[in-house]
């Protein structure tokens, strides 16, 4: 067993020695391809934390009747705690709220305006589940032993919505096409250095090899092809990625980026990850392809 | 050892390589197949080697039916038999001592094995000098005489040569031939298909005459015309 790994392993890299030219195309198409692939991860990810960030910032505001008193208050706390859909919940009594209001739109003086405080107590709902937010607004609005009046910021809420969906949806959508193409694409490359060895797997196949011993250095071959491409993709990826961030972030400030590590390093492994899958899988298919035979 | 049953091979362009063929080979004999080109001779060898499939018939190897192989014992039935070939098939840019080992190395022989076998195999055809030599720097015969080691490295019982001396001059071919005999007279059957009259005129065995893909004549010690 060990006798034929070594073999295996020496067999792959001296087939690649020998292909040469043949596996420095073939690894510059698989770089080239993931790079594409990263780029398009890239900006899936951060379409969708920008979708995130938008509507992790949508709030329900539950303007409460006038004759709701404290303890009615607490109760009704109580209920919408106990419901499923509340993330976060923020209690802002009428005069709370008028404080907020003046320092929000200092240069209205209002309170030589009006000197009564017009707002009535309110909750500020968050919620947990962002697809649900627009039912959940009308469904608190229902609720009338309590709630004088709810608001949500409607249309907005619903734009951020789609916004959100069709980011998410699209980009599995173009992830998948995306990995597709670079399968077929990978799987050709690899099946060029195959088809260039045809003669060597006949006679490997005429000397009594079975078809798994003539297929794991050709494996193993598409694995190490998925390896070197996909580092040298992320080795271009990353500083181009932070150097691009930081720009754009300077021209527009406003707009969050994705730059939490964790969430970049999931990105970069499902790069090399899909390196070395497609490699692999280009790598069986394409000598599958030659292995069959007419006996 | 090997009994053939009427055997038929048509290929799908209706062109008929063998017609009914009947043959019983004893073991350890030693075979010349001989007859014009198309005759059905390499057809034959190529049916026994399972590198072409019957149309119809059978043929028995010790009382084993090859209409019963199924593809994945393929590579395990050829291992018992070794086949010489005219354009030698083999892997370019390795060395003669990896071309000899990976016969054995598909069986998963341990390396010190393999290692004792190719020396001795070698040894045998008279290459032992150019063990780390690449194929490609060597002459014809040389490469023939990979060629027969690396099919007889891990001693078949049966050993098919197809035009072995096809490509090669007179001196060279005699050469081959009498390793073929020397094979032979190790119990190993050989069959031999070949063009080369004086060889066979010369090494009298038995001849196997084919034409139009049927056996037109059988004699032990014969020559190649008769």
């Amino acid at each position: 067993m060990l006798n034929d790994i070594v073999f295996f392993l020496t067999e792959a890299v001296n087939g690649m020695r020998r292909s040469g030219m043949m596996i420095v195309i073939s690894v510059a198409t698989v770089t080239v391809s993931l790079l594409v692939f990263g780029i398009f991860l890239l900006v899936s990810v951060n379409i969708t934390h920008l979708a995130n960030f938008m509507a992790s910032k949508l709030e329900i505001r539950v303007y409460l009747k006038d004759s709701v008193g404290e303890s009615d208050v607490s109760m009704f706390r109580d209920r919408l705690r106990a419901m499923p859909q509340v993330k976060k919940l923020e209690y802002v009594s009428r005069e709370e709220g008028w404080k907020q209001f003046q320092t929000s739109y200092p240069t209205m003086a209002l309170g030589e305006m009006i000197t009564q405080n017009p707002l009535p107590n309110s909750f500020r709902v968050f919620v947990v589940d962002d697809s649900q937010f627009v039912s959940f607004a009308k469904y608190l609005s229902s609720i009338e032993e309590y709630v004088e009046d709810v608001t949500y910021g409607d249309i907005m809420a619903e734009r951020i919505q789609m916004l959100y969906r069709f980011c998410r949806y699209s980009g599995y959508i173009l992830v998948g096409l995306l990995t597709m193409a670079t399968l077929m694409i990978v799987m050709n490359t690899i099946r060029l250095t195959v088809i260039a060895r045809q003669a060597e797997i006949e006679i490997m196949q005429l000397v009594g090899a079975t078809n798994p011993f003539i297929r794991a250095p050709f494996l193993i071959e598409g694995f190490l092809i998925g390896v070197i491409g996909s580092l040298l993709s992320v080795g271009i990826l990353r500083p181009m990625y932070s150097y691009l961030a930081i720009e754009f972030q300077k021209k527009v400030p406003f707009v969050p980026l994705v730059y939490d590590p964790v969430t970049l390093r999931y990105v970069y492994f499902a790069i090399t990850g899909a390196g070395i899958f497609l490699g692999t899988v280009g790598a069986f298919i394409a000598v599958s392809r030659t292995l069959k035979t007419k006996y | 050892m090997i009994r053939i049953k009427k055997l038929v091979k048509k290929y799908p362009n209706g062109f008929l390589a063998l017609d009914n063929i009947d043959l019983h080979v004893g073991k350890g004999e030693f075979i010349y197949l001989v007859g014009p080109s198309g005759a059905g001779k390499s057809t034959l060898l190529d049916v026994i080697f399972r590198s072409e499939l019957p149309t119809s018939g059978d043929i028995y190897i010790d009382n084993f039916s090859l209409n019963h192989l199924k593809p994945a014992q393929v590579p395990y039935y050829r291992r018992n038999i070794g086949m010489i070939f005219q354009d030698y098939k083999l892997l370019p840019g390795r060395t003669v001592y990896d071309n000899v080992a990976f016969a054995l190395r598909v069986m998963h022989y341990p390396r010190s094995r393999i290692h004792r076998h190719v020396s001795q195999v070698l040894e045998l055809v008279g290459l032992s000098e150019k063990v780390n030599h690449v194929t490609a720097e060597l002459s014809g015969g040389e490469q023939q005489r990979i060629c027969i080691a690396r099919a007889i490295v891990n001693n078949p019982p049966i050993l098919l040569a197809d035009e072995p001396t096809g490509s090669l001059d007179p001196e060279t071919s005699w050469e081959i031939m009498q390793l073929l005999s020397k094979i032979n007279s190790r119990q190993t059957t050989v069959l031999v298909a070949t063009h080369n009259k004086s060889i066979v005129d010369d090494i009298r065995k038995r001849v196997v005459v084919l034409e139009s893909g049927k056996i037109v004549r059988d004699k032990h010690f014969g020559t190649y015309d008769g």
